[in-house]
């Protein structure tokens, strides 16, 4: 269980981390006026200032347990962060394996995972829709419109 | 009238059998592109541009305009049935669309858009019709302040509407300022941002943003709260295509709204994504229905829809009286006028009448063929909603991820579309707005540029943008839209009124 102020200092914490990154990185932009106008850093400079204040306040508020959804306690129950796996974990193993065996295989493979091996659909359907959904990849994007889908490093060793 | 004229002999040409076949043609794979996330008009112009070689130009710009006009329509089917925007100015589109579609009435949904588009679209032509020569002039006093106004003024009208907590949206806004600056800054030429990372130069398109924002952030959002358990049942309806326009007139003032604010930015070069999120920010606060904004309010679809359609038409016009390409589109497409030996501005409209007044007349004919080819596919996409959440659902992430991928061939945008994916579920479920934040990522570098530029003309004086009648009236216009809504509060905190304590107002 994740709890509403938990997240709410997560997330403070991950927008404030965020601004001081932006603040540092400009600083070495130059910040102010010279001679060829305003330098390339001040406004990146400003907003992570505006970030990393925001971000404190949001932080602060969120640990006290104030604003505008303080009434809500608990933000993630057990069963719903399971759920958000179910739908992440897989996308993300998805992005993964793309360098390796490429966008066709690795799409196939993940349609069929997600749709068969949780028994959502029968397994007939899921091999068709994990075979059709790469080849109208294929045509739609190399060859009516041209554009280049990683083939992956397994395809490169087999010469494609 | 010259004009009217003239128009009645451009449609001598473009109302031809052969014309009319390109036309059909055009705007289907305009609405294909359109459709399919990552590829847009800019794509599919580029590729039918080497096939236009051979024609005359009228025709040729016949077919990349129709195509043009059917990537505008297709766009905002998916950000309607899904909630991934096709095009950067159909992100406001999905602030009502999406709800009203998952409430179970996406064909309303997309015919109150697509009627909507199609108004838009008519007003931007008659405005070409009229004011060609009146228009190149009001642009020509366009320079960097005025630009920076006009960015001003669409910020103004969109920010501060939304209910969310106020130092929420400043930081999602600083937020989205700071994304758009990773890469290469325009003015000074020196890298920032990236951390040393190469593949950052190019920056964060704001494509791969909306995906994960949006696309997989929303899919988050409907696994955590069991979506899947109540299947949108929305049976094919022909007749609700034809209710939904009939009720287009029920919005009158609101459809002349958007088309004039679409009209104004598409000319003053603002386009048709900043015209988008200021109509709809505009219509939020006048709209009697403005509380219930983003909870799938008929007037929250057509306030974009209208306004972004009146721009895309009316940013035509720059590009063919000045050589001032508005959008990319556009841009590729005087790429191709010149190529087949046209060049674009103000001499174009005296020397090639036939070509100039050829598309004008297409852009009406143009129009209604796509209005009509995209009301026909209306069932055919409303009837996508009924595939259940399971299929659907790996199916959006790999179009995200597939979308990410081509922009620009990285893979590091892929990986970042994820990382916006858990950012877009964290800001949704902390009610952190997501529309400014997006706002700022499309417009964000543009209005710094502009900025600057005009901080170098004026060796660093504010008083440049009080300079002159055009700028003042824009940056005033910003002012009083920035300050109306805090006016509004304070009073409200004066009466104490408890009422305003319990508005529900959905957070985008």
């Amino acid at each position: 269980m994740i709890s509403r102020r938990a997240l709410e200092i997560a997330a403070g914490a991950l927008t404030g981390i965020f601004g001081v990154v932006v603040v540092v990185s400009s600083i070495d932009n130059g910040i102010g006026w010279s001679s060829a106008g305003v330098d390339a850093g001040t406004f990146p400079f400003l907003t992570g200032i505006i970030i990393v204040l925001g971000s404190l306040y949001n932080l602060g508020q969120g640990a006290l347990g104030r604003g505008t959804l303080a009434m809500v306690r608990v933000a993630v129950t057990p069963s719903e962060l399971r759920r958000l796996a179910g739908l992440f974990v897989p996308a993300a193993i998805f992005v993964a394996v793309i360098p390796m065996v490429g966008m066709y295989l690795a799409a196939a493979g993940y349609v069929f995972a997600v749709l068969a091996l949780p028994k959502r659909q029968p397994v007939l359907r899921a091999l068709v829709i994990a075979a059709v959904t790469p080849l109208a990849l294929y045509v739609v994007f190399e060859r009516m419109f041209q554009v280049t889908l990683p083939h992956g490093a397994l395809a490169a060793a087999f010469g494609f | 009238m010259e004009n009217l004229q003239s128009l009645l002999h451009g449609f001598t040409i473009a109302v031809t059998v052969p014309h009319l076949t390109l036309m059909v043609v055009g705007v289907l794979l305009g609405i294909l592109v359109g459709v399919l996330p990552g590829l847009g008009a800019p794509n599919g112009v580029s590729l039918l541009l080497p096939l236009t070689f051979g024609m005359q130009p009228v025709s040729a710009i016949i077919l990349l305009s129709s195509m043009y006009w059917g990537a505008l329509f297709g766009g905002s089917v998916t950000s309607i049935l899904f909630n991934i925007p096709g095009e950067p100015s159909s992100v406001a589109t999905t602030f009502d669309g999406y709800p009203m579609a998952r409430d179970g009435r996406p064909t309303t949904a997309l015919a109150t858009a697509f009627g909507s588009a199609a108004f838009g679209a008519l007003v931007g032509v008659i405005l070409i019709t009229f004011l060609a020569s009146w228009v190149a002039q009001v642009a020509l006093a366009f320079g960097p302040p005025e630009y920076f106004a006009v960015y001003f003024l669409a910020f103004a009208s969109f920010v501060g509407m939304g209910g969310a907590a106020p130092i929420k949206t400043v930081v999602a806004l600083a937020i989205g300022f700071a994304i758009a600056a990773i890469g290469i800054d325009t003015v000074s030429g020196s890298v920032r941002l990236t951390m040393g990372v190469d593949e950052l130069v190019k920056g964060v398109s704001f494509v791969v943003a909306v995906m994960g924002l949006f696309g997989i952030g929303e899919l988050l959002i409907a696994v955590e709260e069991e979506f899947q358990a109540r299947a949108v049942s929305s049976r094919v309806d022909w007749k609700e295509v034809f209710r939904a326009l009939g009720r287009l007139p029920h919005h009158g003032i609101a459809l002349l709204r958007s088309a004039a604010i679409g009209c104004w930015m598409g000319i003053t070069p603002g386009g048709p994504t900043a015209a988008s999120f200021m109509s709809y920010g505009i219509a939020k606060r006048f709209s009697r229905n403005g509380a219930r904004f983003g909870t799938g309010e008929a007037e929250g679809i057509i306030a974009p829809e209208t306004a972004d359609h009146a721009a895309g038409t009316s940013a035509l016009l720059p590009m063919l009286s000045l050589g001032i390409p508005g959008s990319a589109t556009a841009a590729v497409m005087m790429g191709g006028l010149m190529i087949w030996g046209l060049n674009p501005g103000p001499m174009l409209f005296v020397d090639q009448k036939d070509f100039v007044w050829g598309l004008i007349a297409s852009m009406y004919v143009g129009n209604i063929v796509a209005v009509a080819l995209v009301l026909l596919t209306v069932p055919v996409f409303a009837a996508l909603m009924r595939i259940p959440f399971a299929v659907i659902a790996p199916l959006i992430v790999i179009i995200c991820v597939v979308g990410a991928y081509s922009v620009s061939n990285s893979y590091l945008d892929v990986v970042l579309m994820l990382g916006f994916g858990i950012v877009g579920y964290l800001f949704k479920k902390l009610h952190y707005p997501l529309a400014p934040l997006v706002l700022a990522i499309v417009i964000g570098d543009k209005a710094e540029d502009a900025f600057r530029q005009a901080m170098l003309m004026s060796k660093g004086s504010l008083g440049i943008f009080f300079a002159n009648r055009l700028v003042t009236t824009l940056v005033l216009a910003g002012m009083a839209l920035l300050l109306l809504p805090l006016a509004l509060q304070i009073v409200r905190l004066l009466r104490k009124s408890d009422e305003a304590a319990h508005e529900k107002v959905r957070i985008i």
